[in-house]
Parts: C-alpha cells; sequence; structure tokens
C-alpha cells in the first residue's frame, strides 16, 4: 500500500552519494588551493591534518549528532584503537626498543597497517558495545547528563591505563614511533577514508535506524509511544561511529608516526567538540564545515599568537595589541568559540541544515501533488482491548480501584470523569508508564501488563499526548514517516496507509515540509493524529485531544478523529473532561470518578445516570 | 586491622576533599540542571593566587581565607559571564558551556602565566603525623577530616535552618514553582553558586596544600572527582553526593592497598570500572533521586 515506500531511492541513497561527493571534493579542493598558495610543507601539514580532523568529527557527529547525546569518550575510543593500530603495526626491531615487555605475545608480532587498523576497529567495537550497554542501563537520551559523564570516565580511563601502564603503551614519554617503513606518507588512504566516513554518516542519517534515532533525540518519550527502542538505535549510532573514530584515530597515529597519551586526551576531545558544534552537530554538512572553519581559525590564532600582524605584512608587530597575540592563542580561540556558540547559537552555523536534502528538495523531488482522500477501510480485523481489575495505590492514596474497560475494534471508546477521577493515571497504566498493583490488559487475548511502551504501541495500542509531543525539529511529513517507518516493520499484517494520504487526510498537506515545531496549535494537534494513525494501529488511545481548543474546533476534531481512525481501522479510546466533545464522539462512554468505573453505556444512557449527573456535574446541575 | 583503620582514616581524608567538591557540584546542579565541568577552575584559579602570594611571602594564615574567598568570587563571575545566559538552556548545551569555561580559564592561564608547573610551598606541618597506637595519622588528613565535617554541619544549618537555606531547597526541588511562591530566582541562584564556590574554596586550601603546585589545566581532576562523586550519590541529592565523595576518597584508598603491588598504578583505572558497574546496578547512583517522566 505504501506508494513511497522506504528507502526513497533519490531522497535517501542517490542524494546523499552526490551529497558526500561534493562535501568531499569542497573540503579537500579548499585545502589543496590553500596548500598550493602557500607552498610550503607546513600548509601541507595542515591539510593533511584537517583531512584526518574531518574523519574523526564526522564520525563524531554520526552518534552525537543522531542520538543528541554529548560524548567526549570518542576520543578514549580513539585512544583504544591509536595504541591498538600502534603496538600491531610498529616494527618487532622498534618494539624491541619501546615495549620489549608488551603482553599477549604482541612483542614478535607484526602485521601491515591495513590488518592493523582492522584490528583496531574489532577490539575498540568490543569496548564501544560494553560502554553502549552501560550507557543504555543509566537511561541514556539526548542531552542526559549521567550519559556524558560516563562518556567522560571512559576518557579518563584510557588516558589512565595509557599512562600507567608502559608495558603496552610506552608510557608518557617516549610515546610509541614507528619503525614500520615511514610514518604515512601518501594521503591516499586518508582520502578513501574520508570519503567513505561521508558516505557512511550521510547514508546513516537517511537510514531507518538514523532516523528512528533522530526521532528519540527530539522526543524520546514520543518516539517510545511510537514504537521506537531508543536504545537500540543509540546502540547502532555509537557502533557505527565507533567504526569512523576508530579508523580516523588509527590513520592520525599512523600519519604522526608516534602516539602519546596526551594526544588523545581533553584538548583532542574539546578541539573536535568545537569542530562539530560550530558547524552543527545535526548535520553532516555542519561537521565539515565546523572543521575547516575551526581549522582555519585556530591557524590564524596561532599565527597571529606567534608573529603578531606581520604575517600580513602590516607590520605591526609591537603594537597595543601584542597583551592579545600571544603564543597558544589558539587555544584561547578554541574556549570562545565553545562558549560563543553556546551562548549566541548552540546549534552552530548550519543547525541541521544538509547541503543534500536542500539538493534534493530544489531538485530531486519533481512534482509533487495532493494525493486522493482515503475511502474509510471497511473491512477490520476484529480486535478487543480488555482491561479489567487495575488498582493502583500511591502510598495509602488509591488512585484506582478495581478499575476496567472494554474495546471492541472499530469502536469509539470515551472515559470521563471529573480531575482526580483517575483518568490519566488509567491511560499511564495502559501506556506502561504506571505499574499497577493488580489487574490486566490485553489486546486480542495477547497480554501487555508489564511490557514497555514501545512494545505496547508496535502491539497496537498507540497513544497521543495530552501536551503535544511532536519531532520538533523534524518536518511534518518527517513526523509521520517516523511513526509508517516502524509500522512497516512492526505491523504489517494491517493495512498501511500512504504517508502523503495521511499527511492530506489531517489537513496538513500544505504543511509537510514545515518543521513540526512552527506549527500552531490545532495543526499540531492533528499532525498527532496523523501520526498515531500512521502507525496503524488496533486501538488509537487519545489523551484529551481537544484541551486547549475552542468549542467549534472541538467539534471539526470529532469529524477529524472519526475520520482519521476509520481510513486505518483502529478503535479510538478517548480520555476527556469535556462533556460535549465525548458524548458528541463517543459509541460508549465509560465515567471514572475517585478511581472507580461507576458507570458506562452509551452516551445517552449514562446522562439520564443520576450517578453520573451527581459526579460529574455536581450538585450545581442537579438543581 | 590497624592497616584497615589506617586506610580507613586515609580514605576519609581523601574523601573529604572529594564530598566538599561534589557537594558544591550537587548544589549547582540541583538549581540550574546545570553538572558544571567548570568547577575545578574553583580550584585553579585561586591556586594561581596562591602562587603569586607565595611568591610575596605571603603565609598559609593569610593564603587559606584568601582562597576561599577567591573562590566565591570566581564563581560569582562566572556565573555572571558565563552561565547566566544559558540559563534555561538546554542540558547539552549548558554541560558544553561550562566545558568551554573551563577551557578558556585554563588557556588564559597558559597564555599569561604559561605552561610550566608552578610550586606552592607546603606548610611546615604538613609532612607531620601524630601516633596512635600502632596508627600513623597524618596531621593533614585530621585537619581535613575536622574541617570537612565543621563545614558539612554548617551547610546543613544553612540549608535547613535559613530562609536562603529553604528558598535553594525548594527552587532545586522545583524551580518554578518555587517562583511562583515568590522566591528571587536570580539571588537564589547566585546564592547557589556563592555556596558552591565557598565549598570548592574550602576544598581548595586542601587540595592545593597537598599539590603543592598548580597548572593551567589542574581543575581536570578536582572537576573530575567532584562530578564522579555527585554522580555516584545520585545527582540532584545533596546527601549523596557528600556519602559519593566519601565513598569514592574510601574505594580509592582501599583498592589501592588490595591491588597487588605490580598494577598498583592502574588504581584510579579500577575506581572507573568500580563506578561503571556501580552504574550498570543502579543508574541512578547510592541515593537515586526518583525522576518523575511528566507526559
Amino acid at each position: 500500500m505504501l506508494s513511497r515506500s522506504f528507502p526513497q531511492t533519490r531522497r535517501d541513497v542517490a542524494f546523499p552519494v552526490i551529497g558526500s561527493i561534493v562535501l568531499f571534493i569542497v573540503l579537500l579542493g579548499g585545502g589543496m588551493l590553500y596548500q598550493t598558495i602557500l607552498g610550503n610543507g607546513s600548509a601541507e601539514r595542515l591539510v593533511t591534518t584537517m583531512l584526518i580532523d574531518a574523519i574523526i568529527v564526522v564520525g563524531i557527529q554520526i552518534y552525537i549528532g543522531n542520538t543528541g547525546i554529548l560524548s567526549f569518550g570518542h576520543i578514549g575510543f580513539g585512544a583504544i584503537a591509536g595504541y591498538i593500530f600502534a603496538v600491531y603495526a610498529i616494527s618487532p626491531e622498534e618494539k624491541l626498543k619501546r615495549i620489549p615487555m608488551a603482553p599477549f605475545g604482541l612483542t614478535d608480532t607484526q602485521v601491515s597497517p591495513t590488518v592493523a587498523i582492522v584490528i583496531a576497529v574489532a577490539v575498540t567495537l568490543v569496548f564501544a558495545l560494553i560502554v553502549g550497554i552501560g550507557l543504555a542501563r543509566s537511561g541514556a537520551q539526548s542531552g542526559s547528563v549521567a550519559a556524558t559523564v560516563i562518556t567522560l570516565a571512559l576518557l579518563f580511563v584510557t588516558h589512565e591505563v595509557a599512562k600507567s601502564w608502559p608495558e603496552l603503551t610506552g608510557g608518557n614519554r617516549g610515546g610509541i614511533s614507528f619503525g614500520i617503513g615511514e610514518s604515512l606518507k601518501t594521503r591516499l588512504p586518508i582520502l578513501a577514508m574520508l570519503f567513505a566516513a561521508l558516505l557512511v554518516a550521510r547514508l546513516y542519517g537517511q537510514s531507518r535506524s538514523g532516523k528512528l534515532a533522530v526521532a528519540a533525540r527530539e522526543d524520546n518519550l514520543a518516539a517510545r509511544a511510537m514504537g521506537v527502542n531508543p536504545l537500540v538505535q543509540q546502540m547502532v549510532a555509537l557502533l557505527i561511529s565507533v567504526i569512523v573514530v576508530s579508523v580516523g584515530s588509527s590513520l592520525r597515529v599512523w600519519q604522526i608516526g608516534s602516539i602519546l597519551p596526551d594526544r588523545f586526551f581533553f584538548d583532542y576531545a574539546m578541539l573536535t567538540l568545537v569542530m562539530l558544534i560550530v558547524g552543527g552537530r545535526n548535520s553532516v554538512t555542519g561537521a565539515v564545515l565546523g572543521v575547516a572553519v575551526m581549522t582555519a581559525a585556530r591557524e590564524l590564532a596561532r599565527r597571529l599568537g606567534q608573529d603578531g600582524f606581520e604575517v600580513f605584512g602590516i607590520g605591526l608587530d609591537d603594537a597595543p595589541l601584542d597583551w592579545v597575540f600571544r603564543e597558544n592563542l589558539n587555544s584561547v580561540v578554541l574556549g570562545l568559540a565553545m562558549v560563543g556558540f553556546m551562548i549566541w547559537r548552540p546549534t552552530g552555523i548550519l543547525e541541521d541544515w544538509e547541503f543534500d536534502q536542500w539538493l534534493y528538495s530544489k531538485f530531486g523531488r519533481g512534482d509533487e501533488s495532493e494525493p486522493e482522500r482515503l475511502a474509510e477501510l471497511d473491512n477490520i480485523p476484529d480486535v478487543r482491548f480488555d482491561a479489567s481489575g487495575i488498582n493502583v495505590a500511591f502510598g495509602g492514596f488509591k488512585a484506582l480501584t478495581n478499575a476496567g474497560i472494554e474495546a471492541a475494534a472499530g469502536e469509539i471508546v470515551g472515559i470521563i470523569g471529573p480531575n482526580g477521577a483517575g483518568k490519566t493515571t488509567f491511560v499511564n497504566v495502559i501506556t506502561g508508564m504506571v505499574e499497577p498493583q493488580s489487574g490486566e490488559f490485553s489486546i486480542d487475548g495477547e497480554d501487555l501488563a508489564g511490557k514497555a511502551s514501545y512494545e505496547l504501541s508496535r502491539s497496537g495500542l498507540v497513544r497521543t499526548f495530552q501536551n503535544l509531543r511532536l519531532f520538533g525539529a523534524l518536518t511534518v511529513r518527517e513526523n509521520v514517516e517516523i511513526a509508517a517507518l516502524v509500522a512497516q516493520e512492526h505491523r504489517s499484517e494491517r493495512t498501511l496507509r500512504d504517508v502523503d494520504s495521511l499527511m492530506a487526510e489531517a489537513g496538513l498537506w500544505e504543511h509537510r515540509d514545515r518543521r513540526a515545531r512552527e506549527l500552531d496549535y490545532g495543526n499540531s494537534r492533528r499532525l498527532e493524529l496523523a501520526r498515531a494513525a500512521a502507525m496503524a494501529p488496533s486501538f488509537m488511545l487519545l489523551d484529551e485531544p481537544t484541551s486547549g481548543m475552542s468549542d467549534t474546533e472541538s467539534i471539526t476534531m470529532i469529524e477529524q478523529v472519526r475520520h482519521m481512525a476509520a481510513t486505518v481501522g483502529a478503535g479510538v479510546i478517548v480520555i476527556d473532561h469535556d462533556l460535549a466533545f465525548i458524548t458528541g464522539i463517543s459509541d460508549r462512554i465509560y465515567v471514572f470518578d475517585q478511581g472507580e468505573v461507576i458507570a458506562q453505556g452509551t452516551p445517552a444512557e449514562v446522562q439520564a445516570n443520576p450517578q453520573v449527573q451527581a459526579a460529574y456535574l455536581g450538585s450545581a446541575a442537579m438543581t | 586491622m590497624s592497616e584497615l583503620l589506617q586506610n580507613l582514616i586515609d580514605g576519609l581524608g581523601r574523601g573529604s576533599i572529594y564530598a566538599l567538591l561534589a557537594l558544591g557540584v550537587a548544589v549547582v546542579f540541583g538549581i540550574m540542571h546545570l553538572l558544571n565541568f567548570a568547577h575545578g577552575e574553583l580550584i585553579t584559579i585561586p591556586g594561581y593566587l596562591a602562587y603569586w602570594a607565595f611568591t610575596n611571602d605571603w603565609t598559609w594564615w593569610a593564603l587559606a581565607p584568601a582562597i576561599i574567598v577567591s573562590a566565591v568570587l570566581a564563581s560569582l563571575v562566572i556565573e555572571r559571564i558565563a552561565f547566566s545566559r544559558v540559563r534555561g538552556a538546554t542540558d547539552f548545551t549548558m554541560l558544553l558551556t561550562s566545558f568551554g569555561v573551563h577551557f578558556i580559564v585554563a588557556a588564559g592561564f597558559l597564555l599569561y602565566v604559561g605552561a610550566g608547573v608552578k610550586q606552592i610551598e607546603r606548610p611546615g606541618w604538613f609532612a607531620n603525623t601524630v601516633s596512635l597506637g600502632s596508627l600513623n595519622i597524618e596531621v593533614f588528613d585530621l585537619i581535613v577530616i575536622g574541617a570537612t565535617f565543621a563545614v558539612l554541619g554548617a551547610t546543613t544549618w544553612l540549608l535547613q535552618r535559613t530562609m536562603f537555606g529553604l528558598a535553594l531547597r525548594a527552587a532545586a526541588s522545583d524551580f518554578d514553582t518555587a517562583r511562583l511562591m515568590g522566591v528571587k530566582s536570580d539571588s537564589v541562584i547566585r546564592g547557589a553558586f556563592a555556596l558552591s564556590g565557598f565549598l570548592a574554596g574550602i576544598a581548595g586550601v586542601f587540595w592545593i596544600m597537598r599539590e603543592g603546585q598548580v597548572t593551567p589545566s589542574a581543575g581536570i581532576n578536582p572537576m573530575l572527582q567532584g562530578v564522579l562523586a555527585a554522580l555516584i550519590g545520585g545527582l540532584g541529592s545533596l546527601r549523596g553526593a557528600v556519602l559519593g565523595g566519601f565513598v569514592l576518597g574510601l574505594a580509592e584508598v582501599l583498592l589501592r592497598s588490595w591491588l597487588p603491588v605490580d598494577i598498583q598504578n592502574l588504581t584510579t583505572g579500577f575506581v572507573f570500572v568500580m563506578i561503571a558497574l556501580l552504574f550498570i546496578f543502579r543508574p541512578g547512583g547510592l541515593l537515586s533521586v526518583p525522576q518523575v517522566e511528566r507526559v
């Protein structure tokens, strides 16, 4: 049924490849130009360093950009890879000189640098897996502080071990120098790996895993509600990024020809992070731009610091600015760049602007016409939702007592009750966010109690949020697409609706390329609805879908909810305190009061129930 | 037995400094959700002051208060210049801001004082020990432990018994609500930074005394120990931070004494591995603060 299935060859493969080629050529071309103009060895070294830094920064972008988790640890992984590369690639004669007591029988081993890189990557991946598990356990998510400290600790451990295990690493002073022929003389491996890194980063960004990781970056809870397990996607991103960083770090060691603990420590972590942040951490184009900008800025600062203004031949050497143009000025520039960007433009120069996606939107897309309206599904699979005997107590307070509801396929069931009736607790229970003391709930006999929220939504119970939770930086289309991606994998037995059609159905067609956070309130609500529908749910659970809406908007919403649910064949369980809305939309209604279901039936029956009138409408309505 | 006791005292001495640092980190984290990677600068800056003072023949009696005052001032100035501008930003932004501040301060000293190690003379009694049965207790450790407990007691009084403490705890538990209740956000944040600086200043006196030197990047280690200790105890919990500091100090000392001699220099590495294990089994730290997921 998906007319635009995933991946879309042009958008997700062809253009990213073209984009990677262009980025590669521009970076290399800029470097070559600089090198030719200056025509000296130090310019050449600077360009080589920049190209290697680019590999590592692009590698780090894969993790930080897609998951939003700040990591210092990638340079720690780089240290591991660098040392492993070094001890394998170094010649036995050199080893006798530098690390004669090397453990693991390494003294007699020597492999070619290429093989050494492969070993370095493999071993580092094992460490990445272990650290990744630790990160997952710590509940890592976008911006999470504990995760960052874990990565920082990794950086310190590797540094500490490198310093205090001289048998393997040559310790702090000597370092391991190379007798593998020479240090890297040709740029070819660096260029090949840089191109590969760009390609991997862009293709991963457009891949299923990349998109799901970004969804979790934007809103972890909403992503889980859409069937995404963020921990899995974070792990994938971590492993891929560590591969790229390991290759880059091995090349760095190879090119310098030696390794010291301090080469992969705080200063380098800072440098690579600043490069990533300045350009824009959420885009590969930004990472590359950051590398270029910061390399230039640092080189300029270094020269100014060394020679004063004389580099420009203006001869202001002993001018009053001497107190600024001092040696090590480039370190200050790094720190100022970091703090300055964080204060004035925390998302970096390019934010998440991606060159190839811009190219695609300009030239690759062709004409798009609004899709035809979808017909409502006529044969809906027969599924039931049952919840019964649910008890929840917070301390001594009984929030829910023996609560339960039933819903049949295609049915719209309303839950209503005054504030404090237990509606929200009930929703939290059946969406896996509050564990009940007792009780069970199931879809079609499949017991759902105790399952994680992403498992619940994969089983067919998909929720929306009272306080909007959209993937703010993503476009309307991407928001819906995330859900469709998950549905493709986990809901394939249902009728899957086309992303474009669902957007059109929700009245969002003209807004399809806008970022979700730019939408007004009503459109945001409709997007949540469309996104939930794209999951091809058996039941949609709508948590106060009209909160903050006017009466007329609420009435329109009734029609939209009915229609959206019908096009994907979903039943609806809707919680609201707006009596008019609930009675207008529901086939059947459950009335909650003080944690108990006090009445159920058709809207007319419920409205006529005196108990309900007393509880919900209050005594004023009785008179 | 006596060896264990000896180690316990050593560990307490070490842990005291960590506890002070961690408490300072936790106070600021509690109030604005900023994990301050620049906390170590509150030791680097007074460290250079100490270096300058010694070249001018100050005594430690004059120096110790100067260190504390300069740490408080540095904390307030950094808040004013950098952190006040990212208030309410994402955790990511605040983390990197503090990281950047660390680098600016370090690079500033690199630029204007130089990369070299600057020696600071320790006080004459520094290496003295008192014997108690078979125990040899360093006077330094005794003073550190005594001073730390006094400061912790005073801080507890401040937090529990004064209006400022109440405001601070209220703001730490729910900043927005506290503001609605009339807590002045500016003054409570500045108060938190001042307290954080004061605690770092006390720790700084001992840290500088123990190290006897200062370098531009001297802040990294105290920062890391403070941050780790706060995390071990459970971010957001002040009691946890103090506990975490002592646990970290004891773990270091005990581990060093238990490890075979030839891998003793890997102690720090092992401590990190133990911390990692702690997080795997207790992700929230020792006294974890329950995190409510808001829907």
